[in-house]
């Protein structure tokens, strides 16, 4: 089986990598390129854990998604929200609102989160219900990581603690 | 002694972010499938596809050969490695249920793993099989195991207190049945095990795990080592809901892998294979009877439940729990219990969220709204009437330290609006009202121990090791809050040594919602001693008596003279560096004096109102109202996102949570088809918290890790039933059995009533 | 589990996708990837070519035609058609666009891929472990049906939500191929089998979807388990032509969207009334077919038929 070249940026670092027509998006973040922060779930598009932002900041699964679809394109994880050492304000609001228990769909779900806040500052009840609904967090029960996107504002312009 | 509610206390009961919130959003949290060794190897292992059939052949040549294939096992590597009592790790001659594991590779890749698989061959020869506990009841039904021609496995009947006596005095004897199909925990984390065995004087298991001492001694056995030659590793879990208690065949397999190939190999299930991997809950027949005098005094409680084991007896360990929960809510003078395990050509099953006692209060509670039904009486008022208070001693000798179960009921009664809509709302909206207990830190053996330790280091930082998991509940965060509390300083100066069972110290783990309580105990008697110690030091140093000193803002001061006073960093190198060459660490322990059952239990009380849809007969639950006693409130941020958890997984069971299973197999197994609710479908919670102060407890905080699921559970039944006008016999409520309940009742006239010919399921 | 051993072939072009297409053998077109790449890691798809039209110009966007006709390309994301701003006058797409699966889905999924979803079945959408186990079907070419027993074809379900509402509003879809370029009602589009279920031949290629203009009274209406998550349990798209119901058409109750044109027979153009819309809720089973208790109990089909037919009539009385 053949493997090809192929370019992808992700949180602003273009990699040249070597990947199987076999692997997906995911596969190539975790495993050539080490970026563990992203995580395997369910494998069918429902679980949203591994969610990562596309060019355009939408929220995009990529475990359903080949990796060769990628060539050339950009994408950011959950390693790339920080700016300049400090934690970006939808990471913060969900550390003081209690939106993370166990932390595994917890990068999934912020990056889910994130996809919602490019789209719209400050989403809707509708909006937030739209933009979470693909994500399964099995510890909160989605009430404090609904919490905690509604006060993301609070955190826009306050100094990381 | 016992904290009193006016204490005076700095951190216990703040809203106390997590202290490794950082790492967690940040992606930086490892959890073990991000591991990789050196020279690590990845394993697949290979499962029957037949419900029954007895092994011909197996010929692994072709996957050896294939390049990059490091080693391929099979019984005949381990002829004696049992997983349980019955069972081998890997199947020798008979296979027992679809996805028993047979063989196993361990590969450079798993892509060539995979490949192997499918080039090992195996010849069955089909054996008739029964796949439902009807099937395997029936005369004649084929038989799994030689020693339990019935099918029949493990059994408990007990009598507590006198139920005969109770059942006589009753004016009337209610009975209602029950059933729950399988159900499975969907952990976030998928299972995983990086085993390197690759010396085999040391088994190094990294995996996620609800306590090390259970996988160290069950695999210590397995491979005829000692335990203290087996190292478990964990760092972050992705959940465990009951569900990594000990370890599964997985574990033995890729030790065994890791053996063979002298290298490490890590074992991780694909989505669908995490449905035979994780040992679900089986389907499960109660049937329940109480017997109650006519002024609604609640005499004697009876429960016979059959479970589903499937093929084996794996987790036979968990027949007793309902027999002492049903002693612990009501104030029967007896409580029968009979329970039974049934083997079917089925995967073996274990426990879901809540365990056995949430699903089985979805009937139960159901089950006594009926007796007050029958009684012409409020749920509420037969509820309250019947409540055990403190003080209480139980059938099963359990006695309630402190018990805030009737004011936990009064609350929701209260916050709900109960009085003004029990039987007064419209068609087709429900209320429903639910009780529970829980244990904490419930002993069932003598090695139910938490050990703690604490170190001051020379530059005052304090570093608490603990062998407690953390898998989502915040233990840690928990137990920095207590050492801060004790030692006066700040839950996140605070440094958290775990997830490795050769430096932490010994701690049964996260079980029987023990954390708080149990390890709780452990880390602040741990603290005191290393306060006392850092005290000895400072009273020598200023000159005071120790008993004048006090601790705050991570320094030693004499009281009243804030000028007096020493940091812990200096009082840490008094210490350390002085010839004497001690150095401050603090040893707790904690094991509770009684031998069996639980010093400490909580109470709740739930309401939950509900909308049924009369034409597609799907239910949205709209609010619940939740009251619980938990003891002292340690962090009230944590204990709410419990609470939600908990009420989010209980209407998941109720509602939406059911493997299809037929002939065997399973028809769901997908987070797509297997439905948990999610965003949308969530209800608004209303928390109450009725402190009472347990004397047990550290700082009086009993348990808030599985009690509230068992109240949900029992209050959005509840309200289906009250909806619908009769209790619902099967989990989950989906919308063709809550239709066909509203047919059975209904006057005719529904909306869909015509419509219904055929049967529903 | 890794993606079956393939080729990934992406070209720029329309007309160098059409060579691939017509000169490779057993080739897969993907383009969001979501239904396609979950089938492949469950071997249901093993293609030797994977051809990617992701992102491809000539398929995608949004616009209005010269004859006043929408016009969407088929690789166009369905987060890109709600998001345009040309919906405004076909509302039930809209709405029909945004019912699918979650904001995930649809930030990845096109128009194109939603119209020609794999049918879906619980004894086929498995591993290939677990096929084995519970032995071939006709999918797999063995004259066998675990849903059915006794049926001769295959009664997967057709899963998409978009196409009832399109088939009500009488779309048409461009099908190209090398050498060809064909027009289709899309409703002349699915088949009555579930292995099969679309007319497209394997040279061609869905290039895009066009729906005529209108002003029509619409409805649509999705059941499922979970809102922004699953597939439907069942849809209905409605329409009303000139104060007279034109169209009700039901979708994912089995291998095709199903038109009940008996329904509208038994509406005539009479007023309507409370027994008007019984009587034509009742009607509908007849058109239903076969049902499977495929994720949901037949009967619940049959009765979710009926309530839906119900409500959509409801609505449409109301506007």
């Amino acid at each position: 089986m053949q493997r090809q070249v192929m370019t992808l940026t992700v949180n602003g670092d273009r990699h040249e990598v070597l990947v199987s027509p076999r692997q997906t998006l995911l596969d190539v973040l975790r495993g050539q390129l080490g970026l563990t922060g992203t995580k395997e779930g369910c494998a069918t598009g429902t679980c949203g854990v591994c969610t990562v932002n596309n060019a355009e900041g939408e929220a995009l699964l990529s475990c359903l998604t080949p990796a060769l679809e990628w060539d050339g394109e950009a994408v950011t994880t959950i390693e790339g929200l920080e700016r300049d050492g400090r934690l970006a304000p939808i990471q913060q609001a969900f550390v003081e609102y209690g939106a993370v228990q166990c932390g595994f769909c917890t990068p999934g779900v912020i990056m889910s989160a994130q996809g919602l806040l490019n789209a719209s500052e400050q989403p809707g009840e509708e909006q937030i219900n739209d933009g979470m609904a693909g994500v399964l967090c099995r510890c909160t029960g989605h009430i404090k990581v609904k919490e905690a996107i509604r006060n993301v504002g609070r955190f826009r312009d306050a100094p990381a603690k | 002694m016992a904290a009193r509610p006016d204490d005076k206390l700095n951190v216990i009961g703040r809203r106390q972010r997590r202290i490794d919130g950082f790492d967690r959003v940040s992606g930086r949290s490892e959890f073990t499938d991000d591991i990789r060794l050196p020279g690590m190897l990845h394993g697949k292992i290979l499962r029957s596809t037949q419900t029954h059939a007895r092994i011909v052949r197996i010929d692994t040549s072709k996957a050896e050969e294939l390049p990059g294939v490091k080693a391929v096992v099979t019984h005949k590597d381990a002829p004696d490695l049992m997983f349980s009592e019955h069972q081998p790790v890997l199947a020798g001659d008979v296979v027992r249920y679809v996805g028993e594991e047979i063989a196993a590779v361990a590969a450079l890749d798993l892509l060539t793993a995979e490949e192997a698989l499918e080039l090992i061959e195996i010849e069955y020869e089909p054996l008739p099989s029964a796949t439902t506990l009807r099937q395997a009841l029936r005369e004649g039904a084929p038989v799994l195991h030689v020693r339990s021609p019935d099918n029949v496995g493990p059994t408990m009947e007990k009598d507590w207190g006198d139920p005969d006596r109770g059942f006589a005095e009753s004016d009337c004897v209610i009975e209602d049945e029950f059933r729950t199909p399988m159900q499975h925990n969907t952990l976030a984390e998928l299972h995983v095990a990086l085993a390197d065995f690759s010396n085999p004087d040391k088994l190094h298991m990294y995996t996620p795990t609800q306590g090390a001492p259970m996988y160290q001694m069950e695999l210590a056995k397995g491979f005829g080592l000692e335990t203290s030659q087996v190292r478990v590793v964990y760092r972050n879990i992705g959940g465990a809901f009951t569900g990594r208690g000990r370890p599964k065949p997985h574990h033995f397999v890729a030790a065994l892998l890791s053996r063979k190939a002298g290298k490490p190999v890590k074992i991780k299930a694909t989505a669908d294979e995490e449905f035979i991997m994780f040992r679900a809950s089986g389907e499960t027949v109660y049937k329940f009877r109480t017997g109650v005098t006519s002024d609604g005094v609640i005499k004697a409680l009876e429960a016979d439940i059959t479970f589903d084991a499937g093929g084996h007896d794996e987790w036979a360990m968990i027949l007793w729990l309902p027999s002492v929960y049903l002693n612990w809510v009501y104030q029967a003078v007896g409580v029968r219990y009979r329970g039974r395990f049934v083997f079917t050509n089925t995967v073996p099953k274990g426990s879901h969220h809540g365990g056995i006692m949430g699903r089985m209060s979805a009937g139960w509670q159901q089950h006594i709204a009926h007796v007050a039904q029958e009684l012409g009486m409020d749920p509420a008022d037969l509820h309250l009437k019947n409540a055990v208070m403190p003080g209480h001693e139980s059938p099963d000798g359990s006695v309630f330290a402190s018990c805030g179960l009737r004011d936990c009921i009064k609350a929701v009664v209260d916050r709900s609006g109960w009085k003004h809509k029990y039987g007064k709302l419209p068609k087709y909206r429900g209320i429903g009202i639910g009780l529970g207990a829980q244990a904490s830190g419930s002993k069932a053996a003598d090695n139910d121990t938490s050990a703690a330790m604490v170190k001051i280091a020379a530059d005052g930082v304090v570093t608490l090791y603990t062998g407690i998991p953390d898998m989502g509940q915040g233990s840690h965060t928990v137990m920095c809050m207590i050492a801060a509390e004790v030692l006066g300083t700040e839950p996140e100066s605070i440094r958290v040594v775990q997830g490795d069972s050769d430096i932490t110290p010994f701690d049964w783990g996260a079980f029987s919602q023990r954390g708080t309580f149990t390890t709780g105990n452990a880390v602040k008697a741990a603290c005191e001693d290393a306060r006392q110690q850092l005290a000895e030091i400072a009273s020598r140093e200023l000159d005071v008596a120790a008993d004048r000193l006090e601790f705050g803002a991570g320094r030693v001061a004499v009281r009243g003279n804030a000028e007096q006073s020493m940091s812990f960093s200096e009082v840490a190198n008094k210490s350390l560096h002085s010839t004497e060459g001690r150095f401050v660490m603090g040893r707790g322990f904690f094991n509770s004096p009684k031998p069996f059952g639980a010093l400490a239990f909580s109470f709740g009380a739930q309401v939950a109102e509900v909308e049924v849809d009369p034409v597609t007969g799907a239910v949205t639950v709209d609010k619940v109202w939740a009251a619980h006693d938990i003891g002292r409130v340690i962090n009230r941020l944590a204990v709410e996102g419990q609470l939600d958890g908990q009420v989010f997984s209980g209407m998941s069971q109720v509602l939406y949570e059911e493997c299809k299973v037929e002939d065997g197999l399973i028809l769901n197994p997908s987070r797509l088809e297997y439905k948990l609710p999610r965003a949308y479908e969530l209800p608004e919670v209303d928390y109450t918290l009725v402190e009472t102060i347990d004397p047990y407890g550290p700082f009086g905080a009993k348990e808030v890790g599985e009690g509230p699921i068992v109240v949900s559970m029992s209050a959005v039944a509840a309200a289906v039933q009250n909806a619908v006008g009769a209790m619902v016999p099967e989990m989950p409520m989906t919308p063709w059995r809550v239709l066909r309940m509203l047919r059975a009742t209904a006057d005719g006239s529904t909306d869909v009533g015509k419509a219904w010919s055929e049967g529903l399921d | 589990m890794h993606l079956p051993a393939h080729e990934f072939v992406k070209p720029r072009t329309l007309a160098e996708s059409l060579d691939v297409l017509r000169q490779a053998g057993n080739v897969k077109l993907i383009a969001g990837g979501t239904d396609v790449t979950f089938n492949m890691r469950g071997r249901l798809f093993q293609p030797d070519v994977l051809l990617s039209v992701r992102g491809l110009d000539e398929l995608s966007g949004v616009g209005v035609d010269g004859d006043g006709w929408l016009r969407v390309g088929a690789a166009t994301r369905l987060t890109d058609i709600e998001n345009a701003p040309a919906l405004g006058d076909w509302p039930m797409l809209r709405k029909a666009c945004r019912s699918v699966a979650s904001r995930h889905v649809r930030n990845m999924a096109t128009l194109g891929g939603n119209l020609c979803l794999d049918t879906r079945c619980w004894y086929t959408n498995q591993t290939a472990e677990w096929r084995q186990a519970r032995g071939p079907c006709l999918k797999n070419g063995v004259e066998a049906c675990h849903a059915i027993k006794t049926s001769p074809v295959c009664v997967a379900l057709n899963a998409s939500d978009i196409a009832p509402a399109l088939i009500a509003l009488d779309a048409e879809i461009l099908l190209a191929s090398a050498d060809n370029e064909r027009r289709l009602p899309l409703a002349d589009f699915y088949t009555a089998d579930g292995v099969h279920h679309t007319v497209r031949k394997s040279d061609e290629l869905l290039v895009a979807v066009r729906v005529p203009p209108t002003a029509d009274a619409t409805v649509y209406i999705k059941e499922t388990a979970r809102k922004g998550n699953d597939f439907s349990y069942a849809v209905i798209a409605g329409r009303k032509t000139d104060e007279r119901v034109s169209k009700l058409v039901l979708g994912c109750l089995s291998m095709r969207p199903i038109q009940l044109t008996g329904v509208l027979d038994v509406l005539g153009s009479g007023e309507l009334t409370e027994a008007l819309i019984d009587q034509a809720a009742d009607a509908c089973r007849a058109e239903l077919g076969v049902l499977t208790n495929l994720y949901t109990p037949a009967a619940y089909k049959a009765g979710l038929a009926r309530a839906l037919v119900r409500r959509a009539l409801q609505t449409l009385k109301e506007t």
